[in-house]
């Protein structure tokens, strides 16, 4: 049991970090941003790069999310201001082709092969019943830091304040003196941020390869679109349900309902759950769980 | 006077605390020209929204030659033939504007009829284009049209429909004076053939040269119901419009 | 003709098909199919249960039909309260669903290895007339679609789907039915994706879940777009010109001594980047749409 509980933690944080910067940007430039993930798979790759370049971890680990950071300021400033002026659909479409863009250049400066971070290979510890490694409380502990700031900074900062009213009503912001362009390229930097961060911890837990934004993809705007778009705190929730559900239908034991001892689910329709309780929140309650500022689905 | 087409009996609409509209009941003939008038905010626009399908009543009932739309969504109340204009009247940029008026008429227009039907000309759109003065820019993208003209095209297609009762939201708004006289005209024309009209309006020499009767609604409920001659001895629509009389002494001071 | 050029070309016709078929959906209804290779599937898939049942190819082909109109009612049900972008995703998760479960029951389609041994087109003539049947058959297919897109949308029945993609609210105050519409697109489409799907397996012979990868859906996307939306020149133009451009990849490769991840990033960056280019600067694509063309108006 504390071994579900870890497991759904571990990987509810690890999709919270990116469903916040998702859910976040989504109130303020209104569409699904696809290329979200991609970003977290950036991050990882360049604080990988820097790591092997001499930087210590940590050092590499900051430097790179700060990059991602600008990329996705930069991209948004270049690629999807332009795409948004067809429309949402078409920005989003032009996001999904983006993503494609950065598996080739993943590619071809990574390889298809996994990739590792020079990490020491330290014994899983115990913990109450529960074997989990320090490497994967690390980085649990860094992305749950993340999150707090980030929640900080949208409830407790003067920025937070105008992240929050631009994204209700963006027109009424500028009018009362907000400079929502740069409340958004700031929100985008921290999204990106996130992201990176997001990647580096799933890095660090060894279980790095190109495909690590992409594998997160359906999972994470699962997580988004159950907490509500735009509702940053949703999210956390919804990556927890996310991942409860992805633990649960594999780890129950579902025998005793067939009348045989032992009945699971196959490994493999981990990732079918939350697609189709995505596809079912979508159906029955698009706006998410909870009521969210931005109604738009 | 006619039988009623048109029926609405304690329509009620709320926003969450807000009520923008509170036990309106009027009925309308087979063969009448109503106005629909009030100051901004009265709600003319939500009953448009309501009777049209637009939009769900939270209280009240409606009824449309003898059957209950109340709640029917806005493709089926056009089907039983209210249709609507609508305010700003958007047009599409890749289709002309004969093409729009081809698709007032949904016979013929199925999807076997696409490969079975046979070859049907429309005499009616040619009828419509004339009418409308559209015949030089009948080959033009819809869109390309100036505003008024777009108000025309949208008025033609919604009669295209043959409608037993159309309603206008607000079709002078934005159109050049001389417009307006063929739309008087043109309304007037079609209102002979049987169709029953409806027109949200804020313009009063167009309600006053087209409409037998006029309902005033002010904040959520009729205030007036009567010939638009009339309407100026009607203290509560001169006081819904420019405020109680020490107001107006104010103003006028 | 060389044997691989016959080859590209029959290929080339069979995503001509799909290619139409989708350019129905999102040129013409405003339907964002991201799940089009699902459709592909249920050919493909009719044509391998039918052969394992030794049940012969016209009941494939009736069963991949089936299949085909069942999955496109699901979709068109998922997308009667959803925004374009929305159900987008929604029918991206349910064909990432339906893989995986393909995937997983071995009993119904031979799992992940798939169902080898499907009859061959023509197969029992000599090459190089095999092919080159094979190749006339579908033209011959690719001819029938493209006259019946054509048909379709020529006529007041495409009046009534071209209002609804630009002037949603307009069509329903003039009694047209939004969702009507739209199932019954998505049902012709779905048609003609089975359609190609099966003809595919019998020329492939072999049928598997790696055939319905997300990244298919994004090909048929970039060939409509490329091509040009709304238009079913465009969409046909797309599909020859991507496929021969994907068929030359890997000379490309060997041309200029590049490693082999290069042919799947290559491939990623004509698709995606190819996408992103043209919703950017050239959204009408290469054949752009004629206005005024209907029959009879």
């Amino acid at each position: 049991m504390v071994q579900f509980l870890v497991d759904v933690l571990i990987r509810a944080v690890d999709l919270a970090l990116i469903a916040i910067g998702l859910s976040s940007v989504y109130s303020l430039i209104r569409f699904p941003n696809v290329a979200l993930v991609q970003y977290a798979t950036t991050g990882a790759l360049l604080a990988l790069a820097l790591q092997m370049a001499g930087l210590p971890l940590l050092a590499a680990g900051i430097v790179a999310c700060l990059m991602v950071g600008a990329l996705a300021v930069l991209l948004n400033l270049m690629v999807f201001e332009r795409l948004l002026r067809a429309g949402s659909a078409i920005a989003m479409i032009g996001s999904l082709a983006l993503s494609m863009v950065f598996s080739a250049i993943f590619l071809v400066t990574a390889g298809p092969r996994a990739q590792r971070f020079e990490l020491d290979i330290a014994p899983p510890l115990r913990f109450l019943g529960a074997r989990v490694t320090e490497h994967q409380l690390i980085a649990a502990a860094i992305s749950a830091v993340a999150i707090a700031g980030f929640a900080l900074i949208l409830f407790r900062t003067d920025l937070g304040r105008c992240m929050r009213a631009t994204a209700t009503n963006s027109v009424l912001a500028r009018a009362t003196g907000i400079d929502t362009r740069k409340v958004t390229g700031t929100v985008v930097f921290l999204s990106g941020v996130m992201a990176a961060l997001g990647g580096i911890g799933i890095a660090v837990k060894g279980e790095m390869s190109v495909h690590l934004g992409l594998d997160m993809l359906l999972p994470v705007f699962a997580a988004a679109i159950l907490g509500g778009l735009g509702n940053a705190l949703g999210a956390a929730v919804g990556a927890l349900v996310i991942a409860m559900a992805e633990t649960l239908v594999t780890n129950v034991n579902f025998g005793p309902i067939f009348g045989q001892s032992l009945l699971f689910i196959p490994a493999a329709y981990a990732t079918a759950a939350s697609f189709l309780l995505l596809v079912i929140v979508l159906l029955a309650r698009p706006y998410g769980l909870f009521v969210s500022e931005v109604k738009r689905v | 006077m006619s039988d009623a087409i048109l029926k609405l009996d304690g329509v009620a609409k709320s926003f969450g605390a807000h009520h923008v509209l509170t036990d309106v009941r009027l009925s309308i003939g087979a063969n009448e020209i109503v106005g629909l008038l009030g100051p901004n905010g009265s709600g003319k626009s939500t009953l448009l929204n309501i009777i049209s399908g637009f939009s769900r009543p939270n209280k009240g009932d409606i009824l449309f030659l003898g059957n209950s739309i109340a709640g029917m969504p806005s493709f089926k109340i056009a089907r039983e033939g209210l249709v609507r204009t609508f305010q700003l009247p958007s047009m599409p940029t890749r289709m002309t504007v004969r093409e729009v008026l081809r698709s007032g008429s949904r016979e013929g227009a199925g999807l076997l009829d696409a490969f079975f039907g046979a070859r049907r000309d429309d005499a009616a759109v040619d009828e419509l284009i004339e009418q409308f003065a559209l015949g030089a820019v009948a080959h033009q993208p819809a869109s390309s049209l100036s505003g008024g003209q777009k108000k025309l095209l949208s008025i033609a297609v919604a009669l295209r429909t043959r409608p037993r009762l159309l309603c206008l939201d607000e079709p002078t708004a934005g159109v050049h004076p001389q417009l307006r006289g063929r739309m008087v005209e043109l309304l007037k024309t079609f209102s002979k053939r049987g169709v029953a009209i409806l027109v949200v309006e804020h313009d009063m020499h167009f309600i006053r040269e087209l409409c037998g009767r006029c309902i005033v609604l002010d904040r959520g409920e009729i205030i007036a119901d009567c010939a638009p001659a009339r309407l100026t001895e009607d203290q509560r629509v001169v006081e819904a419009y420019l405020g109680k009389a020490a107001e107006r002494q104010k103003v006028s001071a | 003709m060389s044997e691989f050029l016959i080859h590209v070309a029959i290929m080339a016709c069979l995503y001509g098909l799909l290619s139409l078929s989708l350019n129905l959906q999102i040129g013409f209804a405003g339907l964002v199919n991201f799940g089009q290779v699902i459709l592909f599937g249920c050919g493909t898939y009719g044509a391998s249960i039918a052969f394992s049942h030794q049940l012969g190819p016209v009941a494939g082909i009736l069963l991949g039909i089936t299949f085909a109109i069942l999955v496109a009612l699901a979709f068109a049900r998922l997308g009667r309260n959803l925004g374009a972008d929305y159900w987008g995703i929604a029918t991206l998760a349910m064909a990432e669903v339906l893989r995986i479960i393909v995937n997983n029951e071995d009993w119904l389609t031979g799992g992940a290895q798939g169902v080898g041994g499907i009859p061959l087109i023509f197969g029992d003539m000599p090459r190089p007339a095999g092919p080159l049947l094979t190749l006339a058959l579908c033209l011959a297919l690719l001819a029938c679609a493209w006259w019946l897109c054509n048909r379709l949308t020529t006529s007041r029945y495409g009046l009534a789907l071209k209002l609804m993609r630009e002037e949603p609210q307009l069509a329903a105050s003039l009694g047209y039915s939004l969702s009507a519409l739209k199932s019954q697109t998505l049902m012709v489409a779905a048609v003609l994706a089975a359609a190609a799907g099966f003809v595919f397996a019998h020329y492939v012979t072999f049928v598997g879940p790696d055939q319905l990868v997300a990244s298919e859906t994004f090909l048929i996307w970039a060939m409509v777009v490329i091509g040009g939306t709304g238009n079913h020149l465009g969409a046909i133009v797309g599909a020859i010109l991507m496929q021969f451009l994907f068929a030359y990849v890997p000379f490309v490769k060997d041309a200029l001594g590049l490693p082999s991840e290069y042919v799947a990033a290559m491939r990623l960056m004509l698709v995606g980047g190819g996408l992103l280019a043209f919703l950017m600067w050239r959204t009408q694509g290469l054949i752009p749409e004629r206005v005024g063309e209907t029959r009879h108006v």
